[in-house]
């Protein structure tokens, strides 16, 4: 990270990390939420990242990209073991679809969230790898880079993960066909 | 028929539904600027009171270390103690917390008053006496009623002589006489318990002066026989009998 940073400095006068951070919070939060899936986590992650920031912000804010910086940090923050083992300490319910296809034209919101529950099933890595993937539309090569593995483990994440959506949305199919006739 | 690609089908499916899903609602927007401040603010603090600790901690060690090294060879210091002023007991030596000096002061009430012969110190009362001490209170007793006759405490290096000059000493003092003596005065009037600050707490060596059977300094285990050197060093004020039956033919107590 610190070479990453050091690469990527180039801004001579640095950002004010108030009006830096009133400008960047919705999608630092909207990319925490997607990434955690969970509001609290959300604001949690984005907080500690921002506590990282504002620590360093001399360093931060001559970055190139300080905001993919400080997502990176929220990345490293979700994927952590400590925040990983905390997150034991608070059960969440089993993933269910959220929402059923029906035929009145409301299909695409019901597979819309048949992904979205289907992302909170994944493990933290692939789950991270997707969003980053997907969301994010990074290259697999800098999502592994952010994930500390290899490419090709980056690429496994985020394949299995699509193997899994994929056969879930044809049960689904499935079980909707079987319904309707 | 084209190759399948996961990717390129559900793609742009799981975006559509992140994207959809991205929203901030509920979640606080404001502050995070300010809190990420305040606890930088608290992290520093909180690094500044560990050092400031650990700073501590390594002075208090570096200090106890060279209280811990005080030789027990007479000092000036020593000397002045040994001429008969009481001291306080925060000087150690030897690393021994100043806190097991104070437990030393004399009982009202002690095993010495009944019984004062080399084999009544209780079982793992006595002091062995390679054990490294940090003060002393010498206890003087009468054997009768009238109990704690006076008492005296002595800093770790005083202790340390005490201690030093005893255990150079033969079982017995050959220029002692020997009596013949009625059963009554068979026991000593008095005697004096030597009470030892130690790490595994208050040891004893027990002074026998008087009566007519046994004379010298007990521990338990060992007997070691009366000379003037150590009494020298404790028998002072109150703690200073007016005479012994074994003391008057020392010449030098």
């Amino acid at each position: 990270m610190e070479a990453v940073l050091a690469a990527a400095e180039v801004r001579t006068e640095p950002l004010d990390f108030e009006a830096w951070v009133t400008e960047k919070a919705d999608a630092l939060l909207r990319f925490a939420y997607v990434l955690t899936g969970d509001a609290n986590l959300a604001e949690d992650a984005v907080q500690d990242a921002l506590t990282t920031a504002c620590a360093r912000w001399g360093r931060v804010s001559r970055a190139d990209d300080p905001e993919a910086y400080v997502k990176r940090m929220v990345v490293n923050a979700h994927i952590s073991w400590w925040r990983r083992f905390r997150r034991r300490e608070a059960p969440v319910d089993d993933p269910v679809r959220t929402a059923r296809a029906v035929g009145d034209g409301t299909a695409a919101r019901a597979e819309s969230d048949a992904i979205w529950a289907l992302c909170a099933t994944l493990p933290d890595k692939q789950r991270a790898a997707v969003v980053l993937r997907f969301y994010e539309e990074l290259s697999y090569a800098e999502i592994a880079q952010l994930l500390h593995c290899a490419e090709a483990t980056a690429r496994s994440h985020v394949h299995r993960a699509l193997a899994a959506l994929k056969t879930t949305l044809s049960s689904e199919r499935g079980t909707e066909g079987a319904e309707n006739a | 028929m084209p190759e399948h690609d996961p990717e390129r089908e559900l793609g742009p499916k799981i975006t559509s539904a992140l994207q959809g899903h991205a929203d901030t609602q509920g979640m606080q927007a404001t502050d995070l600027a300010r809190e990420a401040r305040r606890r930088v603010h608290r992290r520093r603090q909180g690094m500044s009171v560990a050092a400031a600790a650990v700073l501590v901690a390594a002075a208090v060690g570096g200090v106890w270390s060279v209280m811990g090294n005080d030789s027990p060879v007479a000092t000036s210091h020593s000397d002045s103690a040994g001429e008969g002023k009481a001291v306080a007991p925060e000087r150690t030596s030897q690393g021994i917390q100043p806190n097991a000096a104070e437990n030393t002061a004399c009982p009202a009430q002690h095993p010495i008053q009944q019984v004062a012969g080399p084999s009544d110190v209780p079982t793992g009362t006595g002091l062995d006496l390679n054990t490294p001490v940090a003060g002393l209170t010498a206890c003087r007793y009468s054997t009768g009623q009238s109990g704690l006759l006076g008492q005296m405490q002595f800093d770790g290096a005083v202790a340390q002589q005490v201690v030093d000059a005893i255990k150079v000493l033969p079982e017995r003092n050959p220029e002692l006489p020997v009596f013949k003596c009625a059963p009554q005065v068979t026991k000593p009037s008095e005697a004096i318990a030597l009470r030892f600050a130690t790490a595994s707490g208050v040891k004893e060596i027990w002074v026998v002066y008087d009566g007519c059977t046994d004379a010298g300094f007990f521990t338990g285990t060992h007997t070691y026989g009366l000379f003037s050197a150590p009494l020298k060093l404790f028998m002072k004020d109150s703690v200073r009998p007016s005479g012994g039956t074994y003391l008057s033919a020392l010449k030098d107590w």
